[in-house]
């Protein structure tokens, strides 16, 4: 684990080296420290009900942020200045990688993106303090602080030994061949990977707290009230980062798809799976107190598989197009993947009893219903794309032979359970708690019903058809119409207000998800395709548009050389599909251009060989109908996270939802 | 409003939906271009050098060779779709995307079904439970502290009243 080459000694480098190495070092200690600080404190004050150390762990947590803040930027550093001492930069460095590309190099390879995981997660235990600044002496946040910093200390390790990003390279090394050529042609290489990691880390805080209340027996609804933000926050910002990794897939990977069930995709889609069923089914336990081992198990799961994903994803066990190089991390984060599963089941095993929870669902036509429906539907999403994922690695396992389960495997499992989703977000919505009278269902669902049929004759007459793509345009008016009639309501009576708060924010969330599925059901089942042979101002027709090629602009630099078709559609506009040729990597990268418009998009993309010199381009003409409303729902969701997040008017979760039921002693006295 | 959201009304939107569904399930798009062929074939496919992705997103040389092996099968047009996979296949073992139906393949299929209906079966006695905890609860002694508490009120009520 500790090399001489990993721990660096040698001397012919330049100061980031040591510098990184020393920073990971202070933030192993300070997480170190910080853990022993805080399970100190939780046993001080249960014990005294005072704790002096509570105050050493804001200190903790900022000199461990200190920490990953100094190694960060010194690997950035190490980076921009070309330091080829350092093994990471002779790797995915180049002296003529521009600027932008040579900043996100820095987490473009595993090393680096376990650094930034470790930033991102020191950001969020700062956060976390200063939130709870004035209550960390409170067993309950001592005990959560305690988790992150032991997360916290793991990942600074990860970084410090097994994934270290500072370990010296072989000398006289003056150039590298930079990062991976897809991820230097779009500006979402930028924001991406960030945003996804604090989805990731950001669940960490849940599952500190529910840790907490297991340890500290505080089982009650106390912990999710106080992680139901950071619950939405890590979702919402999951959410955003896998629409930006759909979107980067689009502009960039030239199939003209956004997701293609690859092991890296379903690693992050499997935490949001389980997060969202979470972030529904906690309503029941804030609302009646019930549910409570169910919570827990998911907020564990949730945590867990974002373990499990990093793992798959990162030691090499799976085949993945974008996973990572093979490492030694693996064994390290399936170790941490049991530890967390086997403390969090041992935890929910001692506090059985306390975690019953009284009171029962009175109808499977309630509010209640629903959730439990769409968690047993989010599970079971979950467990399918868990299976798929790793079935070859158990059928390699069993038979000692390779297959590939690739995307026809999960269109055609995942396509029921979404259109079984839809459905329930049709119903959910205009369900009460407790119990729905058939009068109230006819009354509620009228509108929304006529909403669904309305959607599924316009698409009837704009010549749609095949029944999972019409299934789902008439559920997603269905449910659209449920949405909007909350959101109605909800202004008529409050006013702007009515756009905010959980509830509100949710329906606008549930709109941005409804753009996806129709815009992912159309793309999908509409898309028509020609490879068209072009010859200089020669026309050429495909699906009502006229394609005209108008010259080759060739670009040559120490970097790269690339060849761009000048492609003038319906004798407007000219776009630009190209190929590159990356000079340090050698590999074709296609890269598409794509007007795009409300009613569909045209992507083109040049195919090799290319014979410019000859006057003739192969391009290939994709027309997908809808993509663009897939970005408009992803900012939606965005969007109805932060209204979710602001508080509305409504009661607190705590207070009593029905007058207590008198019992016998009460009559009594 | 309420004559609008009568049962026999649901019943007619019911049969409006299941009709235009089946309409649109029915009617005949024709068959598949060539270039729709060989992007349906071609996404059943995995590409042998790409790490998983398939012949119709990878743009790999080896995935561009295949996509012209596949081209060319097509444009001969004596070989169906599925035919023409598996000479594919028989190139390249093991790039079948979709798992089989048969032996230990098999169960990729099988347990996903196992889990809905267990989820199912779950949901179900849960719901029994309740169900049946809610009758349980309503016992004898349950009974007498409501006509208590009735018997409480009425006393209450008869002394207001005198």
């Amino acid at each position: 684990m500790f090399s001489a080459e990993t721990l660096g000694v040698a001397v012919n480098q330049g100061l980031a080296g040591p510098l990184g190495r020393a920073a990971l070092l202070v933030g192993i200690i300070a997480s170190a420290f910080g853990a022993v600080a805080s399970i100190y404190t939780a046993r001080e004050s249960l014990r005294d009900g005072e704790a002096r150390t509570a105050r050493l762990i804001p200190r903790f947590a900022v000199l461990a942020l200190l920490a990953a803040i100094a190694a960060m930027t010194a690997m950035e550093y190490a980076m921009i200045t070309r330091d080829f001492s350092l093994k990471y930069v002779q790797e995915h460095g180049s002296r003529s990688t521009p600027a932008l590309y040579n900043f996100t190099a820095v987490w473009s390879a595993l090393e680096g993106s376990i650094l930034l995981w470790v930033l991102a997660l020191a950001l969020s235990c700062a956060v976390v303090v200063w939130r709870y600044r004035k209550k960390l002496s409170d067993p309950l946040i001592a005990w959560a602080m305690a988790v992150m910093f032991i997360v916290l200390a793991f990942f600074f390790l990860l970084s410090f030994a097994p994934a270290n990003p500072f370990g010296v390279g072989a000398a006289g090394v003056t150039d590298g061949p930079g990062p991976n050529p897809l991820l230097q042609n779009h500006i979402l290489v930028l924001f991406h990977p960030p945003i996804l990691y604090l989805g990731y880390v950001g669940f960490t805080i849940p599952f500190a707290f529910a840790i907490a209340a297991l340890v500290t027996g505080r089982v009650g609804e106390g912990w999710l009230i106080e992680t139901r933000r950071w619950t939405l926050c890590a979702w919402g910002l999951l959410s955003f980062g896998i629409i930006l990794g759909g979107w980067w897939s689009y502009e960039v990977l030239g199939w003209s798809g956004v997701w293609a069930w690859d092991p890296v995709e379903n690693a992050s889609f499997l935490p949001w799976l389980t997060g969202t069923a979470y972030i529904h089914s906690v309503l029941v336990q804030e609302r009646r107190g019930m549910l409570r081992v169910w919570n827990l198990s998911l907020l564990l799961a949730t945590f867990s598989l974002t373990i499990l994903g990093t793992f798959l994803t990162r030691s090499g066990v799976l085949n993945s197009v974008h996973a990572f190089s093979e490492s030694d991390i693996g064994k390290y984060l399936i170790i941490f993947f049991g530890v967390i599963v086997a403390v969090s089941l041992w935890l929910i095993a001692w506090r059985g009893d306390s975690l019953r929870s009284p009171g029962s669902i009175d109808s499977p036509v309630s509010r209640e219903g629903a959730f439990l429906a769409n968690n047993l539907l989010f599970a079971l999403f979950a467990f399918v794309v868990l299976l798929g994922t790793v079935f070859p690695l158990v059928i390699e396992a069993l038979q000692n032979r390779q297959i590939v389960v690739g995307e026809p495997f999960f269109d055609q499992l995942s396509k029921p359970i979404g259109i079984a989703l839809l459905a329930l977000m049709s119903i959910a919505p205009v369900l009460p708690w407790r119990k729905a009278s058939e009068e109230v269902l006819r009354q509620r669902l009228f509108w929304p019903a006529w909403c669904g049929i309305g959607a599924l004759v316009v698409s009837l007459l704009v010549g749609a058809d095949g029944l999972a793509a019409l299934l789902t345009f008439t559920l997603g008016g269905f449910a659209s119409g449920a949405a909007l009639r909350q959101l109605v309501l909800a202004t008529r009576r409050q006013g702007w207000r009515g756009l905010v708060g959980r509830a509100n924010g949710g329906m606008v969330v549930h709109l941005g998800v409804i753009l996806i599925a129709v815009a992912l059901a159309a793309s999908n089942s509409y898309t028509r395709s020609q490879e068209l042979s072009l010859k200089l101002n020669t026309p050429a027709e495909f699906g009502g548009h006229v394609f005209e090629l108008k010259g080759f602009e060739n670009e040559k630099t120490d970097r790269l050389t690339a060849v761009k078709a000048i492609v003038q559609v319906d004798a407007g506009k000219s776009y630009a599909p190209a190929i590159t040729k990356f000079v340090q990597m050698g590999n074709n990268i296609g890269t598409p251009s794509v007007k795009s418009s409300w009613r569909y998009d045209l992507y083109l993309t040049l195919e090799p060989p290319v014979k410019s010199e000859s006057g003739e381009a192969r391009i290939k003409v994709f027309i997908k109908p809808l993509v663009m409303w897939m970005w408009i729902g992803g900012g939606m969701m965005a969007v109805g996270t932060l209204l979710a997040l602001f508080p509305g008017r409504r009661r607190r979760p705590t207070d009593a939802v029905s007058a207590r039921v008198a019992t016998g002693k009460a009559l009594d006295a | 409003m309420k004559k609008l959201n009568s049962l026999p009304m649901w019943i007619l939107m019911l049969l409006l939906t299941v009709g235009l569904l089946a309409f649109g399930t029915l009617r005949n798009r024709g068959p598949l271009t060539q270039q729709g062929r060989i992007d349906a074939i071609s996404q059943q496919l995995a590409c042998p050098t790409c790490n998983g992705e398939s012949i119709y997103v990878s743009r790999a040389p080896a995935a561009e060779a295949i996509r012209n092996e596949i081209a060319r099968e097509v444009a001969a047009g004596q070989n169906s779709d599925n035919q023409i996979v598996a000479v594919i296949e028989k190139s390249f073992p093991g790039s079948v995307l979709l798992p089989r139906t048969d032996g230990v393949e098999s169960l990729v299929w099988i347990l996903p079904v196992v889990a809905l209906v267990g989820g199912l079966c779950g949901l179900g006695l849960v719901f029994r439970r309740w169900k049946n905890a809610e009758l349980q609860h309503a016992s004898d002694a349950d009974f007498a502290i409501v006509e208590a508490a009735l018997q409480h009120k009425n006393d209450v009520t008869d002394d207001e009243n005198v």
